[in-house]
């Protein structure tokens, strides 16, 4: 599902964010990026959304390269996968269901699908009677739930999640983290970079740690730092 | 795409507009004033074309006769002229049939000229009206005529184009000077506005850009809202110089009525096509500027 094939990428500013970075995961997995700022996490997750192009190496996702991605097929290439973010980036000036609307609307859903899919999703995430409320009215847990039914909303094959829990609380994070199992468990492939020790201490799932643009550790039923 | 999309462009486009109220109305109105003044320059212009084809075609060279000349010479006068090569047609336009015929042009005004018609008030003199053969010879035959003794004065049509055509040349340089810079500030207000737009929808922007819209979707919304605030700005000026020009013609007509002018639906007809272009080329042009700039899809 995912492939990285010694990844190398260096910022105009002369910093090397990745070196000769190689990982693969597999349809179905739930795998956690763990490292401190810096390490290299973040430009991880835009080299899989196409926001950045490796310097060197070959990443593919779904069985694309994402560097031979023509420009008009980029968009395309982004509905399969659901990005979810620390800041959650909702519109806060329309109501929680618009938001999850919106995101089906611009990619031109037909108007029909759009009521039912966007209300079955936020069932899953136990906000449908919340569906009326603007996302500053709700918690913070709240609000992440939502970019959370946005992010699945149009069934994508993975999820990618940037430290989705670093403004929760820890009772809040084990929801949210507990939610992306369930997703996970129903086929979709996870992806979380996270800072959250309690988090990965709690689910043992796989974990890749990266230190200064390499990969450290990459083992199954991984802890957050064995040390 | 479907309607539906283009109905939602729309909707978009409005939404932004109203959001960013002075702005559009800035960029609007630079439009508007442009687009009016182009319209009157274009009115202008066609009715000084029109005018000058109008003298030319009345008559090509009026030549005026001395006061001291007896009417008996007048025939003589009148052989001379015809015989020269280039004259076609010669005809005699007595100070009397003068004074009738201006009488007709004013019309209701006629009056002005009572008192003036018993033959030693009669301000008017006798005149010759000649048609050379051809039109370039005319300045030519003009000052072979004025030779003649007897002959004081020679006026040709021409004479009097050129001159309306060296002041219309000088206004339509200005003009344009004026219109230049006016569209070039109504394309940068707009591009601004469209800069606003962008900008205050930022956040918009990303998360359509991460779940998948593609890039035209993304713009789209922009451009038609550069081309709603052009349009605007094309049909203000549109109404208000058909009103204007209307009134000027009622006007016109009733006050100097022999002056000539195009009647309304004549001229606008082109008008309403050049102004619609510039009006939406203006507001396209406007807003993909921005777009390139500050729209990073």
């Amino acid at each position: 599902m995912i492939d990285f094939y010694n990844v190398y990428k260096n910022y105009p500013n002369g910093v090397s964010a990745l070196i000769d970075t190689s990982f693969h995961i597999k349809k179905g997995e739930f795998v956690f990026l763990v490292g401190s700022s810096g390490a290299g996490k973040t430009t991880i997750i835009k080299l899989i959304s196409r926001e950045l192009l490796p310097t060197k190496g070959r990443v593919v996702v779904l069985g694309r390269n994402v560097a031979r991605l023509k420009r008009r097929d980029v968009p395309l290439y982004r509905r399969n996968i659901g990005l979810v973010f620390q800041d959650y980036r909702l519109l806060n000036d329309r109501s929680v269901y618009e938001n999850i609307a919106f995101a089906l609307r611009v990619i031109e859903t037909p108007g029909k699908e759009i009521k039912k899919k966007a209300l079955e999703s936020l069932e899953l995430v136990g906000l449908r009677n919340k569906a009326k409320v603007k996302p500053l009215e709700l918690s913070g847990g709240e609000q992440q739930r939502v970019s959370l039914a946005r992010a699945i909303v149009n069934k994508p094959a993975l999820i990618i999640a940037d430290e989705p829990t670093g403004n929760l609380d820890p009772e809040t994070s084990i929801d949210i983290v507990n939610l992306l199992r369930v997703i996970n468990l129903r086929g979709t492939t996870v992806v979380m970079a996270t800072h959250d020790k309690d988090v990965v201490d709690r689910l043992r799932k796989r974990v890749i740690e990266l230190e200064g643009g390499k990969v450290v550790r990459d083992e199954l039923k991984g802890v957050y730092r064995p040390s | 795409m479907k309607i539906k999309t283009w109905f939602y462009f729309l909707g978009e486009a409005f939404k932004s507009i109203y959001r960013n109220g002075w702005m559009s109305i800035a960029s609007v109105g630079v439009v508007i004033v442009t687009l009016f003044l182009l319209g009157s320059f274009m009115i202008l212009n066609y009715n000084m074309n029109f005018l000058s084809e109008d003298i030319k075609s009345q008559i090509e060279i009026v030549a005026f006769v001395g006061e001291d000349v007896e009417s008996s010479q007048l025939d003589q006068l009148e052989k001379r002229i015809s015989s020269m090569p280039q004259a076609e047609e010669v005809d005699l336009v007595s100070r009397e049939d003068a004074l009738v015929r201006l009488k007709e042009q004013l019309g209701e005004q006629g009056h002005l000229l009572e008192g003036y018609e018993d033959v030693e008030s009669n301000p008017l003199r006798d005149s010759f009206e000649i048609r050379s053969r051809e039109s370039e010879e005319v300045s030519a035959l003009a000052q072979e005529i004025d030779s003649l003794p007897g002959i004081v004065k020679v006026d040709y049509g021409s004479e009097v184009v050129d001159k309306l055509f060296t002041v219309t040349r000088v206004i339509n340089w200005v003009g344009l000077g004026f219109m230049f810079a006016l569209g070039a500030s109504a394309m940068f207000l707009i591009a601004n506005t469209i800069k606003l737009a962008v900008y205050s929808r930022r956040q918009e922007i990303m998360i359509m850009k991460s779940v998948g819209a593609t890039d035209w979707f993304i713009r789209w919304p922009f451009i038609i809202e550069g081309l709603v605030l052009g349009v605007i700005g094309t049909l203000v000026p549109l109404a208000g110089l058909y009103a204007s020009y209307q009134y000027v013609v009622d006007w016109v007509y009733n006050n100097i009525p022999f002056l000539p002018l195009i009647p309304p639906s004549m001229v606008m007809e082109d008008i309403v096509k050049i102004l619609i272009v510039l009006g939406v080329g203006l507001g396209i042009l406007g807003s993909s500027f921005s777009i390139r700039r500050f729209l990073k899809v």
